[in-house]
């Protein structure tokens, strides 16, 4: 199966671990994701803030427009993009006024888009058209026993609700640890926001939001937590030790992608599983399971 | 909850304010808020909000410019989306919190860290067609001034483990090559949505 792929800036930057896991996953199993060529900064949750809604989804549109001649989805492993460009491509599947207009936009540089395309996520792609059957079939790496807690995050499933999961109650990422042989712990705060972007301008709220999480995990008895999100990564990773300095806590919890897990339990080469990018070291919980 | 209690001392209306923010992008469906408090319970940062979003919406309605633009309800916003999917009346509030944002940036109500943030980060984006943590970074200190690199030095130790993991790029990703076309399809799409707010 071929895609049109929208890698998107993180994972250029602060989630190469994302980028790195998923162009192998997708490469076992036989997904082709063709990169949309000169692609664009979707503008995130916050262009809009600045800008405002049609400015950015114009802008998120260019991609769109881009990718449109090869008929291929869309396809994007981060949270924050897929939001920004299926919502934009809804309003150019729905709204005609909007449509037209966009389109007088996009002219000024040369496109045009005409709603043809379908706007998915990495994660809904491995679940849907590869399905939990092949990815069990493919596991070369047992990982039986290890607890799990998959963090959905609040985007992937709420950007466009219901169209994967159930907004508030996701099961399919739950099944999808499961699928490959590990243990989906109860994790009831599994789509609390982790503050988002709030990491440099409001770091309080980071700490507040992601010490909730790391307690739910924690309760239910996970040793790691997976997520879809490079945002959720980031912010779980990257500000667990001041959750620690700041609120005494003792929290030792690696944060990985799910496309890392996917990579070590398919057994592929050391690079793939992108471990050198993680602040929290996975090795000790893995360490079982001969990762090291 | 202390900030329950913060309401205007005197109920006076003035709809040119109000009316002002029906005519923004996702204005009018504040108009369609009764008020049944769902947001507020659902919101991820209520606890440090001035007025949940419904509270905001009513202060709207009654034309309080100053406290609905002071407020940092909208700045607090994380984009969640929790309260979008359970609005019983479909107000896309997380779309009306940016129409707030743009509205407070374009009125001069920027005091938050978060409208420094904001303007840093569509500064880069402007100018390269992509983000760059590093660029919004420095244009975010170079907007809140020396005070606030100080009170950041605490964070230190967040940005020597990214640096230690290779997270952090200490140089910009390549430009968008179409950037001459990129920004004229943005100037126009500006000019649009000046000209015709939906």
């Amino acid at each position: 199966m071929k895609y049109s792929f929208y890698p998107g800036c993180s994972m250029e930057a602060t989630a190469q671990a994302n980028l790195k896991s998923t162009e192998a996953v997708a490469h076992a199993l036989d997904l082709q994701l063709e990169e949309i060529p000169d692609w664009n900064c979707c503008g995130a949750t916050v262009a809009s803030g600045v800008v405002g809604d049609f400015t950015q989804q114009v802008m998120t549109g260019r991609n769109l427009a881009i990718a449109e001649p090869k008929g291929q989805d869309v396809v994007t492993g981060c949270s924050s993009c897929y939001l920004s460009l299926a919502r934009t491509n809804k309003r150019f599947k729905e709204d005609e006024h909007f449509k037209a207009m966009a389109n007088e936009a996009l002219a000024a540089g040369g496109y045009q888009y005409n709603g043809t395309l379908r706007v998915r996520q990495f994660l809904e792609v491995v679940i849907s058209d590869v399905g939990f059957e092949r990815i069990t079939k493919r596991i070369k790496r047992s990982l039986k026993g290890l607890k799990v807690a998959g963090y959905v995050g609040c985007q992937t499933v709420r950007a466009i609700p219901y169209e994967f999961d159930d907004p508030e109650y996701p099961v399919m990422f739950d099944r999808l640890i499961e699928s490959m042989g590990a243990e989906a712990t109860a994790f009831p705060m599994r789509t609390r926001c982790c503050g988002s972007s709030h990491a440099l301008a409001g770091t309080d709220i980071v700490v507040d939001s992601i010490h909730r999480l790391f307690d739910s995990a924690a309760q239910g008895g996970a040793q790691v937590i997976v997520t879809p999100c490079p945002m959720c990564q980031m912010n779980l990773d990257a500000y667990q030790q001041r959750v620690n300095q700041l609120r005494g806590t003792n929290f030792n919890m690696p944060i990985l992608f799910f496309t890392q897990l996917m990579a070590i339990a398919f057994d592929l080469p050391t690079d793939a599983w992108a471990l050198k990018y993680n602040i929290v070291s996975p090795y000790a919980a893995l360490a079982p399971y001969g990762v090291r | 909850m202390e900030q329950t209690n913060k309401l205007p001392e005197k109920v006076k209306y003035d709809l040119k304010f109000a009316r002002e923010i029906y005519s923004l992008e996702n204005g009018s469906y504040i108009k369609q808020c009764m008020q049944c408090g769902m947001c507020a319970i659902s919101c991820a940062t209520r606890d440090i909000m001035d007025y949940s979003p419904r509270r905001l919406f009513n202060l709207i309605k009654l034309g309080k410019k100053d406290e609905v633009m002071q407020a940092n309800t909208f700045w607090y916003c994380t984009s969640c989306c929790t309260c979008l999917v359970r609005c019983p009346r479909g107000v896309p509030l997380v779309d009306v919190m940016h129409d707030l944002k743009k509205y407070a940036l374009d009125n001069g109500y920027g005091d938050y860290p978060q409208a420094a943030f904001y303007k840093a980060f569509w500064a880069e984006v402007a100018g390269r067609g992509k983000s760059f943590e590093g660029g919004i970074t420095a244009r975010y200190f170079l907007f809140r001034g020396l005070d606030e690199v100080l009170k950041y030095m605490a964070l230190r130790d967040v940005g020597i483990n990214m640096l230690k993991h290779r997270r952090l790029p200490l140089l910009p990703p390549k430009k968008v090559k179409d950037l001459g076309n990129l920004k004229k399809i943005i100037r126009k799409a500006r000019e649009l949505s000046g000209k015709e707010a939906r």
